[in-house]
């Protein structure tokens, strides 16, 4: 997929820029190189739920060839490779390993829409708060090493995607800090406490 | 009300909030609900019924299920078996399913302490997922309120306030022993709007004892001047045989039928002169209400609260007598709040009695509230889910015939319309078409 993607152009994303949007039929699919988007769905009341979120390496699209499913919607500038999804069809004859890696992309939000609910599982605040966390670093291979991350998504969104009320989302990050599971809680800046910075994410 | 429609109105129907009806409730399978809480997928719509019975005076008009309750132990000792129950059905749903609201219903909600409603919430967000934006509605009586208690339940999430006003009237209350100032009234409305809450909602009576139309006249002019977003006007239905409390109201004191429908059709006039919208035919709402929204959008719905905006299919019941209602099943936990308790701390499923929902029945009911939230319905469409002939659609043209001669309702070709001032008959339409109603079958409240 790579050697596929380098040789298509880079296309830039703004911040706050609707990459995919709901309901309106795929044409191409796209390959995130930079950034990180949210993953939306309009619920039936009308609200908006954040179902996933996807960062460097994970497609976006479908390629069924019906409409979107869910928006897309970048957090951060950051670059995308667009490819039709016609032109992957011809690319995988030659490459016939994207034919698999295009299948599962198809079921990308899937995945993500499994682990949204696993999360949601979690009995506890703390867990499904620091469960998260591990997630993001571990797709964004930040963090993991003692190292300060930025967390690309707004408090906003996290207790939105995590269920919580956004009092309980700030009272369990200053708990995770107490407890000295993370060892630095500064805005969107996150530090886990080293002993379990090394731990591989397993959400 | 046109007076030839008075025949209809000692008719007593089905409230259809749910169908089939709870008439039909009987003893449930072990574990029903629980298979049906499994058949829940990730990102269905669900929503929360949550029973709080405790209440701390007797209303004579009340047909909930209630108890008057002088020791708070016991409300935390019940918070304690409800958030268990939350826990429990949280644990099998593992995080499936789509919060879209939050209903507190009672009794008296707001009987609780802060620190209860507190421990509930928690269990909601931990179990189902709980954000700011989520509706959570509770209904309160006014007696029990102030500053503090707004500021605490509005802090937690509770952002929706329907309010047990009834009649403002001293000498109406004093009938229905609930005595509550219009200055307290006045009072809650404005904590409740500098807390932040948009969606407060009145639950008004008609046919209490005493009621007459200058008194109820003025009850209406209080009503709009305090300005609520949604209005319920409901018919208290006097069934001393059935509720022991009731008989202490003097049967002498009722409106008659006719009285009755005036009263009704005075409210709804007024709501609408001042700008409100009829929603089904027993609520009114400003045109920016949730509900009302939902209305133009052609998205009312119909569950065991009533009209609502909410649109999950599905609704899990917590607490002594509440019912759950999936896709196939209608479950109702234990009603003794002691016996609800017992089980629920056993690990035991406190649904003990409901209905099965079979495909035909989910057809039927879909119909009857599409005829009740919208006011039409298409005969074919009936006669699709009975797969009828044509003898029977002509029984069912018969049965409606009388309805069509009085103007109840019309026939447009295959479409079936409610004339706008009969709405309120729609139940009594629907039973025609309702197979669990039989002949001039007689039970359930009364109609109007």
């Amino acid at each position: 997929m790579r050697e596929v993607a380098a040789t298509m152009a880079h296309l830039p994303v703004r911040e706050d820029e609707t990459l995919l949007a709901e309901g309106t039929p795929t044409e191409n699919l796209y390959v995130v190189v930079s950034g990180a988007f949210r993953l939306v769905r309009m619920m039936a009341d009308g609200r908006r739920q954040i179902t996933g979120f996807a960062f460097p390496g994970d497609i976006l699209g479908q390629t069924d060839g019906r409409e979107l499913t869910y928006s897309a919607e970048s957090l951060e500038p950051g670059l995308v490779c667009r490819f039709p999804n016609g032109y992957l069809d011809r690319a995988s004859l030659r490459h016939p390993e994207i034919k698999d890696q295009l299948i599962e992309s198809g079921q990308a939000e899937l995945h993500k829409a499994r682990d949204h609910i696993v999360l949601l599982g979690k009995t506890s605040a703390d867990e499904r708060v620091f469960a998260f966390l591990k997630m993001i670093a571990g797709r964004t291979g930040h963090g993991l090493d003692g190292e300060a991350f930025y967390l690309p998504m707004s408090r906003q969104d996290m207790a939105d995607y995590l269920g919580l009320r956004m009092e309980t989302l700030s009272r369990t990050l200053t708990a995770l800090r107490k407890a000295g599971k993370l060892s630095e809680v500064t805005g969107r800046l996150i530090r886990f406490a080293e002993a379990e910075g090394a731990v591989p994410a397993s959400a | 009300m046109n007076p030839i429609w008075k025949k209809y109105l000692s008719a007593t129907v089905p409230r259809y909030t749910s169908y089939p009806s709870a008439l039909q409730f009987d003893k449930l399978e072990a574990g029903s609900r629980r298979a049906a809480l499994d058949r829940i997928d990730n990102y269905d719509p669900i929503s929360l019924y949550i029973h709080i019975p405790f209440c701390a005076k007797l209303c004579w008009y009340c047909g909930c299920n209630m108890r008057v309750e002088n020791r708070y132990e016991r409300a935390s000792r019940y918070t304690t078996a409800l958030v268990e129950e939350i826990r429990q059905v949280a644990g099998t749903m593992a995080g499936r399913g789509r919060l879209t609201q939050v209903h507190f219903g009672g009794g008296t909600p707001n009987y609780l302490s802060a620190e209860d409603l507190a421990q509930i919430l928690d269990a909601v967000e931990i179990g189902f997922g709980l954000t700011d934006g989520t509706p959570v509605a509770m209904e309160f009586d006014p007696r029990l309120m102030n500053e503090k208690q707004i500021a605490a339940f509005t802090a937690m999430g509770v952002n929706r306030a329907s309010l047990g006003i009834q009649d403002f009237d001293p000498f109406v209350q004093t009938a229905i022993n609930r005595v509550q100032s219009f200055e307290l009234i006045d009072a809650c409305v404005s904590h409740l709007r500098e807390a932040g809450v948009t969606d407060v909602g009145f639950d008004l009576l008609y046919g209490l004892p005493r009621q007459k139309e200058p008194s109820f006249r003025e009850t209406l002019r209080k009503t709009v001047h305090l300005g609520p977003d949604r209005i319920s006007l409901f018919g208290y239905a006097h069934i001393p045989d059935r509720l022991r409390h009731q008989r202490l109201i003097d049967p002498e004191d009722l409106p008659d039928p006719i009285s009755r429908s005036q009263l009704r059709d005075m409210a709804a006039d007024y709501f609408q002169d001042a700008g409100y919208l009829p929603i089904g035919f027993d609520h009114f709402a400003r045109p920016d209400a949730p509900i009302a929204r939902a209305m133009m959008a052609n998205r009312l719905n119909r569950n065991f609260q009533g009209f609502t905006e909410d649109p999950a299919n599905i609704v899990i019941g917590f607490g002594a007598s509440a019912i759950s209602s999936f896709p196939a099943l209608h479950a109702q936990n234990e009603k003794d709040i002691a016996a609800y308790s017992a089980s629920v701390m056993k690990g035991v499923d406190p649904a003990a009695r409901g209905t099965k929902i079979t495909p035909r029945d989910q057809k039927i009911g879909a119909w009857i509230k599409q005829l009740l939230c919208t006011g039409e319905a298409r005969l074919s469409d009936y006669a699709a889910v009975l797969d009828l002939q044509e003898a029977d659609l002509d029984r069912i043209r018969s049965r409606l015939d009388v309805f069509i001669r009085d103007g109840v309702v019309s026939l447009d070709g295959d479409t079936l319309r409610m004339r706008e001032e009969a709405r309120v008959l729609a139940r009594t339409v629907a039973a025609i078409f309702d197979p669990y109603v039989k002949g001039a079958a007689s039970f359930a409240s009364l109609a109007v």
